[in-house]
């Protein structure tokens, strides 16, 4: 770890003044404490903005506002977003473990860095580390790498489980830059496709920070699932995620929300499945052609072909297990 | 035999371990967690190549950041007496001539050392260290190495291939295991600190501290009573502490070179390449049976990953030799040289590699033959003598494990039909296997030190990684000499305490609880001849006959003979009392066959749609001769299990083989079971002590729990599922893609 | 080793090169020698700290760096919080920082200012134990004991939490404390009988 100073702005407003070109914010610390370990990050600046954010969960006449700094645990437990958005909660309690997601902040997770290990390994070519040095994973040991909207400079994937659900429910970010002005950046442009600028993760400003998330609200929570498989149980990455939700009348698809994690740069939503479940009817035969039509624009790496299939059968799971939710 | 068999019915206990306080309040001091004066900290840096020649080690950089005291490499180190030449490395066994040599084995070779101040400024100074190399070839990819090395003769063949060419039924098929890391909770670490009379001083983690003592005696060539080895809290093992890694050797020449103590402390992905692993292996089995289902023959052929400095082979056909009465038995290996760090001994040792094998191999002949796995092994399990050296089995009760594990998990239940039970989406199976493992014995001592108020310390050298060594002891301690637990002290995990052997091969218990009874003896004829001067009534008596109370010794036989410890105490003038007694095996190993052996059930589902495992019960039924302590044997068996589902469904040490090296080296991208993985694992034992192999009749438990484990999920897969895997780990995407046969 | 520093390349080279015509000049300037050289290679900040750990203020100087869990174990000899992986893979580092389960080696010291810091050693007081740990050692929740603190401060939260309902609720909300003895029959029996006893 390269030595830095550590600041804790009291506001935000002191924090974007304070912070350096070389100076980084810290909230959870989940992922910036293990980059720092690994010289993955090496800011001279440390800036804690654990006071400086806010931790509050506000529901809104048209949606709920997730403060940057709320922790994943309190998002995960909260009465009303149990209530209106479970999806939020499913997708965050099926990632890390309970310590980590007491700690982990809203705003922290949306930036976190991807876990392909040659990003994590310094040893090891990677774009997104280390611009110019080449694609490891892309020829390499890609088991865990993207299958849809990479480049041959990055297959990395986007690690969040809360993500896939904010990306299904298409939340918004608030982010303030630098001046100190305020916009919102839609879920679906906040996080990039890599193309040949895999070291840039998402759209937010140099220097800006999230201020907070926002979900409209929706007809969604009665019928949403998130299904995670991975290579053991619990506390594991997703070998592919998907994240599902069914407005219904009857027995009557009215609108579908699928999205997956584990699989591309940035959560990616299935639109074409999505499209074709609305009016069907809710059954086996019309889970297992929208899952088929999500798959068909897959293309797998060499090793990891088998996520065509599991994501197959972890979209009809999710539909199915958001159905009988 | 010294002790009556009612002692073999005490089994329950409920005060717990005898370290339990320690472990539960933190107190207990594992290696790295010493306060030493003036300690400093070092950090090794790995090679970036997997082969070559360093040409040179740039530390200027390094050498500036704050803190920092020293770097060590090839260029600037003490000189080790024991690697001054070519001959002498290889004389020493050691393996890597750490910074004694400018070649390149493998990727994360330790290459230097930067010592500082503090931890966070060795960590930051070691990834400043550059270094520039000559870089050559690299063989890194075991699947196609393996293909250039021949099989040579494993063992003596029994009959002929030729015998049972036209076997009625015979199963022929390969299998492979990907490279398991053992990652004991434990990261591998040493305080060395030389003192002003050349005497070491060590705080290292590993599973015997004589060997540890033993080996740095040798490379220092100084005497080995010169070198003190403490490791009283050991946080896990499963054979990674059972050589001395370079890394412990660095920290002595550190200490050296600074003239300060030094603490090193392996990071997670360190431990990766630097303290052995279970190598990859690759399998063909060819087996035959006649219509009845009698195994009439078995061809083996195993290959396993090594190093290119050392050989090791795992030994992967020993168990074909010893569960089944092959009356034509062909077993053929070999090790498959890699630019990879030597792989070393993991938790039931090539057994464990090559029962996965024999055991698929023996269901999948079970499906040809259209017979129940359950009563195959009942019927060609070789249980009265060793099918090898036709030695009859001291005690042998594999196939009662059998019977009793078929009955806990409902048996009758399972299908021979596979894949006919559904629920949900999720295929139901059940599958079973067994293990073996020659039960063995070392040498090992023991000593007692008692005081008058009837209080004693029992003493060993041997480690406790775990496994209730000390809690075994005190129970035996207990039992022999009749004195209260309370009153009973152990010590043990210092060289400076009565030499035993490593605690490895499930032999820990099996050789220190001879050396308990044998000391726990000693002591009471001791007391029985200073209680003879005073009262007549103890001349001549054996130590069966003498029973020692919280507060004095006793004839039990004889109601009215009774010393207090403060009569005999003051009447002989004595201070403390200390015998030791050594107990080794004799005789019996020429007359007896001994082995542990266990039975493993599992009832798995399997989902049809994501290719996801889940195991719902585990059943364990072993035969470990006297169970000396319930509770922590249980555990033992348990989380064999545990390592055993690990083995099966997820554990795999991932290889980059464009670059050469390996690639999500921590424990995000090395997996081994969590909590949830495993189901509450249920226990049995046959628990009848075995006459022959110690005085205890304890045979050791910590193999024959994974021994078998692995086959029997994978059997369980195939009842469910139809899909037969033979490639370990089964991760939810072989699974999902296998066909159904 | 490729390792990306903060200072530009074009930088590095400038200062490379003044420090090569500085080798020439004479010793009087070797504080300005000394300087330039720090710009390279970063000097330590510090910081001055004052944590509650068990109830007990700590104040002393610290690395930034620090973590919680090397502050604890190398600085204050608390060593009953263990590090098994140091980048939050395995749990035996948790403490409770304000009551709630956080692992410590992703914590920076500097962060825990103002907040309680509970860990093993601050779970019972004086002879008696914590519920928890007597269960462990009733129930044999271990072997070798190294995951143990971590698994023991989890298990109280997890009580804590409410998150006992089942054993496969126990297990999901016990996985992330890796135990590689696998004792995870005696960890959710140690737990089902302390929620046992808190819910009488």
């Amino acid at each position: 770890m390269r030595p830095f100073e550590y600041v804790k702005p009291k506001d935000s407003k002191e924090a974007l003044r304070a912070k350096t070109p070389t100076g980084a914010y810290i909230a959870g610390g989940t992922n910036l404490v293990d980059l720092l370990k690994k010289n993955i990050a090496v800011p001279h600046q440390v800036l804690d903005v654990t006071q400086a954010l806010s931790d509050k969960i506000t529901l809104k006449r048209s949606g709920i506002e997730m403060g940057a700094m709320v922790r994943n645990t309190t998002a995960a437990i909260n009465p009303t977003i149990l209530e209106q958005f479970p999806l939020v909660s499913k997708a965050i309690l099926a990632g890390a473990s309970p310590q980590i997601r007491n700690m982990a902040s809203i705003g922290g997770n949306l930036l976190q860095r991807t876990r392909c290990p040659y990003f994590y390994d310094t040893s090891l070519p990677c774009n997104k580390r280390a611009p110019g040095s080449g694609c490891g994973a892309y020829n390499g040991e890609n088991r865990m790498s993207a299958v849809i909207g990479y480049s041959a400079d990055c297959v990395a994937v986007h690690p969040s489980d809360l993500c896939v659900a904010l990306a299904a429910l298409d939340a918004t970010v608030v982010v303030q830059d630098a001046q100190g002005k305020k916009r919102s950046i839609l879920f679906k442009d906040f996080h990039r496709l890599p193309e040949s600028a895999p070291q840039q993760d998402n759209t937010l400003p140099e220097g800006a920070l999230i201020r907070e998330v926002y979900i409209p609200k929706n007809a969604f929570h009665k019928h949403s699932a998130y299904v995670k498989i991975r290579d053991r149980d619990s506390y594991a990455f997703a070998l592919v995620s998907v994240a599902a939700a069914l407005q219904l009348d009857g027995n009557r698809i009215v609108a579908a929300r699928l999205a997956s994690g584990g699989v591309a740069h940035k959560p990616w939503r299935w639109l074409a499945a999505e499209q074709f479940l609305a009016g069907k009817e809710t059954n086996a035969t019309v889970f297992a052609e929208a899952a088929a039509l999500a798959v068909q624009d897959v293309r797998p790496l060499a090793h990891n072909a088998f996520k065509v299939d599991m994501l197959k059968g972890a979209i009809e799971t999710a539909l199915q297990e958001a159905l009988q939710a | 035999m010294s002790m009556s068999e009612s002692y073999y019915l005490k089994q329950q206990d409920t005060e717990g371990r005898v370290e339990a306080r320690a472990k539960v309040t933190g107190k207990g001091k594992y290696a790295a967690e010493y306060t030493v004066d003036n300690l400093c900290h070092g950090v090794l840096v790995g090679s970036t190549i997997p082969s070559g020649r360093i040409i040179a080690i740039d530390t200027e950089q390094a050498r500036q950041v704050t803190g920092v005291i020293d770097c060590l490499s090839h260029q600037n180190r003490p000189l080790i007496p024991g690697f001054s030449s070519a001959e002498k490395i290889k004389e020493s066994g050691f393996g890597l001539p750490i910074f004694h040599t400018d070649k390149i084995h493998f990727k994360g070779q330790p290459i230097a050392l930067v010592i500082a101040e503090t931890l966070e400024e060795a960590l930051y100074a070691a990834a400043l260290v550059k270094a520039e190399y000559e870089e050559a070839e690299f063989d890194i990819d075991f699947d196609k190495k393996r293909q250039e090395i021949a099989l040579q003769e494993s063992g003596k063949e029994r009959g002929t291939l030729e015998a049972w060419k036209q076997a009625k039924h015979v199963v022929e098929q390969s299998y492979s295991i990907k490279a398991e890391v053992h990652h004991p909770m434990e990261m591998h670490a040493t305080i060395a600190a030389w003192t002003a009379e050349g005497h070491l001083e060590l705080h290292d983690k590993n599973q015997g501290v004589n060997n540890v003592q033993q080996v740095l005696a040798g490379l220092y060539q100084i005497p080995k009573e010169q070198i003190h080895v403490v490791s009283e809290y050991v946080g896990g093992g499963f054979g990674s502490g059972l050589r001395v890694w370079p890394h412990v050797l660095a920290a002595t020449m550190a200490a050296k070179q600074v003239n300060r103590p030094v603490k090193i402390v392996l990071t997670r992905p360190q431990m990766f390449v630097s303290t052995g692993y279970r190598p990859a292996s690759w399998q063909r089995i060819r087996i035959g049976a006649d219509e009845q289902g009698r195994l009439l023959g078995i061809h083996h052929q195993a290959m396993n990953g090594t190093s290119t400095y050392e050989n090791f082979n795992e030994g992967i056909t020993r168990v074909t030799r010893l569960i089944y009465d092959f009356p034509n038995l062909k077993a053929e290996s070999a090790t498959v040289p890699l630019h990879m760090n030597t792989p070393t001994w993991m938790r039931g040792p090539g057994d464990c590699t090559g029962d996965f094998a024999v055991e698929s191999a023996i269901d999948e002949l079970c499906y040809t033959m259209q017979k129940d796995p359950v009563q195959i092994r009942l019927d060609n399990i070789a249980s009265v003598n060793h099918p090898d050296n036709k030695l009859p089995w001291s005690t042998h009760f594999l196939k009662e494990c059998v019977t009793q594990g078929a009955k806990m998990i409902g048996w009758e239940k399972r299908s021979s039909q596979p894949r006919s039970r559904t629920d949900g989406d999720w295929h139901v199976g059940y599958g079973m296997a067994v293990g073996m493992w020659n039960a063995s014995r070392g040498k090992a001592s023991a000593a007692i030190r008692m005081t008058g108020d009837g209080h004693m310390v029992v003493q060993t050298a041997m480690t406790d990684i775990g496994t209730g060594t000390g809690t075994g002891m005190l129970n035996i301690a207990h039992d022999v000499t009749g004195i209260p637990k309370h009153q009973i002290h152990i010590e043990l995990g210092n060289s400076n305490l009565p030499p035993a052997p490593s605690q490895g091969g499930s032999t820990g218990m099996s050789s220190v609880s001879g050396a308990v009874v044998a000391v726990s003896n000693a002591l009471k004829l001791q007391l029985a001849q200073y209680a003879a001067k005073s009262n007549p009534g103890f001349n001549g008596v054996s130590a069966d006959e003498v029973m020692l109370s919280a507060d004095s010794i006793t004839l039990p036989d004889k109601a009215n003979v009774r010393i207090a410890y403060t009569d005999l105490w003051a009447n002989n003038l004595l201070g403390q009392i200390h015998v030791e007694a050594t107990s080794e095996p004799g005789e019996e190993r020429k007359k007896y066959a001994f082995c542990s052996s266990a039975a493993h059930f599992c009832q798995v589902r399997v989902h049809q749609k994501t290719g996801k495992v889940k195991i719902d019960r585990m059943v364990c039924v072993a035969d470990g001769g006297t169970v000396i302590n319930q509770r922590a044997a249980a555990n033992q068996m348990s989380g064999a299990a545990v390592g055993g589902i690990g083995m099966a469904l997820m554990e795999e040490q991932f290889v980059e083989h464009k670059l050469g090296g390996l690639i999500a080296d921590d424990l995000a991208g090395y997996h081994f079971p969590v909590n949830a993985d495993a189901p509450i694992v249920e226990v049995a034992f046959i628990g009848k002590p075995d006459p022959n192999i110690n005085p205890s009749g304890a045979k050791g438990l910590g193999e024959v729990g994974i021994i078998g484990t692995a086959a029997a999920i994978s059997n369980a897969i195939y009842n469910a599922t139809g899909k037969r895997l033979r490639d370990l780990p089964m991760t939810p995407d072989k699974v999902l893609l296998a066909t159904p046969s | 080793m490729e390792k990306k520093n903060s200072y530009s390349r074009r930088f590095f080279i400038k200062a490379s090169a003044a420090l090569g015509a500085l080798a020439l000049v004479p010793k009087y300037v070797s504080s300005f020698y000394r300087d330039i050289k720090a710009l390279i290679v970063p000097v330590k900040e510090h910081i001055n700290l004052t944590v509650s750990v068990n109830k007990k203020p700590y104040t002393m100087q610290a690395d930034t760096r620090s973590t919680l869990l090397d502050l604890l174990r190398e600085n204050l000899q608390l060593t009953g919080t263990k590090k098994g992986c140091d980048h939050g893979q395995c749990g035996a580092c948790t403490v409770h920082v304000d009551g709630e389960r956080t692992l410590s080696c992703l914590t920076l010291s500097a962060m825990t200012v103002g907040k309680e810091v509970t860990t093993i050693e601050g779970l019972s007081e004086g002879d008696d134990l914590h519920p928890m740990q007597e269960a462990f050692i009733a129930c044999d929740g271990f072997q070798c004991g190294y995951c143990t603190p971590g698994q023991i401060m989890s298990a109280v939260a997890c009580v804590k939490e409410g998150h006992t309902g089942s054993v496969e609720e126990i297990k999901a909300y016990m996985s992330g404390n890796l135990c590689r003895c696998g004792a995870y029959n005696g960890i959710v029996e140690s737990i089902q009988k302390v929620a046992q006893h808190e819910t009488i």
